[in-house]
């Protein structure tokens, strides 16, 4: 099989990059990856030239170019089918579907009051109107999964799945802005942050050399 | 097997509602539709009814709910993996979810300046659009270009037969129709492949007959 190559933005706030790198990396699917550094003037140059891609992340397997996050995780459900990238029960997997799909298009308000930012200091930063609505609506389905489908194992549908790649990025708005949580939020936040691959994202957007994003942004 | 049952908000602007119903039917799957006029008083009681996340289409299936356009379309896809919702091939399927995720998520600037409005009347809009709307029309007809170049040479649809990355481009080139907006030829002849399928020709049968009228979503 042709290698798979990730191409991703900065690990410090590209939140659309971790669903992908963050799934793969957990599943142990072994690719390569470059960064290209976002919000450059050259960046749009950059991703066309390196990617062949309007968009970050894109994933290339051999002639083969997947752009967004969910078509990516798509791509790797199809191609081993073995990671059950996907939860196996039917109704359950019609359920991580909705709430990925949900999470791709959705959400705005709260995305960008609570932007990704794994440089700033964890301090509570209170939610209004239609974001606040949001922060409940995540919460009550984070709940609602684990009592539902989660039993066999500390995520979403039990083992880790694409819906936990596609809430990994809020998740970690959650732990960074969101204060005092329920102990059931916070129980899944900390299993996602705990995983091997969020330490190691974690871990290197830290090494970051670039200055953006500033920590008080 | 249990019978499919498609929850829907108005047919002459709901784009999220076509996606699935047009998925639907064109491939022959049998179902019930319930249509929830948007902006109404009874509006969010009516959709609470069918889902939590407050938003339509909602399909249900025995006890099976998905919600979310693109979900309800990956969930039929599984149902009935004979009937070709997604291409066959790998690579074109990849690159179906792509173009087909790309809608989901993007071209806001395109959707908020040209709301779905089937019964408007094809004219231009007063005001010019704005780059970023520009920027989004190019950017499908590039999509589309680049899908038939490469993956629809069995046929008339993005990837030759009719497959859901078509079912998520028809409210797009209703917007496209509608607002008189200036594309090439063959994305003309592709809009007109859409317009011409039995699926959107009884939606939009059934869209002009509705009474019900959005303000927001009437622009001049």
């Amino acid at each position: 099989m042709s290698e798979l190559h990730l191409f991703i933005g900065n690990k410090c706030f590209s939140s659309w990059s971790l669903r992908p790198w963050v799934a793969m990396r957990q599943s142990r699917v072994p690719f390569e990856e470059t960064i290209i550094r976002l919000r450059q003037p050259d960046t749009k140059a950059n991703i066309r030239a390196l990617a062949r891609s309007e968009k970050l992340p894109c994933l290339h397997h051999g002639k083969t170019v997947i752009w967004e996050s969910i078509a990516i995780l798509e791509y790797i459900a199809d191609l081993f089918p073995e990671l059950k990238l996907w939860p196996q029960d039917r109704a359950a997997r019609a359920t991580a579907r909705s709430i990925s799909a949900e999470m791709h298009s959705g959400f705005q308000e709260l995305r960008n009051e609570w932007d990704m930012n794994l440089r700033r200091k964890k301090s509570p930063k209170p939610l209004q109107g239609p974001a606040r609505d949001q922060a409940m609506r995540i919460e009550d389905y984070w709940r609602r999964m684990r009592s539902t489908y989660g039993q066999g194992g500390p995520f979403l549908f039990g083992h880790f799945t694409a819906a936990d790649a596609m809430f990994a990025p809020v998740v970690s708005r959650f732990d960074t802005y969101g204060g005092l949580l329920s102990p059931e939020a916070r129980a899944y936040c900390d299993a996602i942050l705990a995983t091997d691959a969020m330490k190691q994202w974690y871990s290197e957007a830290a090494q970051e050399p670039w200055p953006e994003p500033s920590p008080d942004d | 097997m249990a019978r499919f049952r498609l929850a829907i908000a108005n047919k002459n602007y709901s784009s999220w509602s076509l996606r699935a119903w047009m998925a639907i039917r064109e491939f022959d799957i049998d179902f019930d539709e319930e249509v929830i006029p948007l902006d109404t008083p009874n509006t969010k009681r009516l959709i609470a009814k069918h889902s939590g996340a407050g938003r339509l289409p909602v399909l249900h299936h025995g006890k099976i709910t998905v919600w979310d356009s693109l979900a309800i379309l990956e969930y039929l896809a599984e149902v009935f993996p004979d009937r070709g919702l997604w291409p066959k091939r790998l690579g074109a399927r990849a690159a179906a979810r792509a173009i087909a995720n790309e809608m989901h998520s993007g071209f806001l600037a395109l959707r908020n300046a040209c709301p779905m409005n089937l019964r408007r009347g094809r004219k231009p809009l007063r005001d010019p659009l704005s780059d970023q709307a520009r920027a989004d029309i190019a950017r499908i007809e590039s999509l589309w270009k680049d899908c038939r170049k490469e993956y629809g040479k069995a046929g008339p649809f993005l990837f030759g037969r009719f497959t859901i990355a078509d079912a998520m481009y028809a409210p797009v080139a209703t917007r496209f129709d509608t607002y008189a907006i200036p594309v090439s030829r063959s994305s003309r002849d592709y809009m007109d492949t859409i317009f011409g399928t039995r699926a959107f020709s009884a939606w939009k049968s059934q869209a002009l007959k509705e009474q019900w009228v959005i303000a927001a979503d009437e622009v001049d």
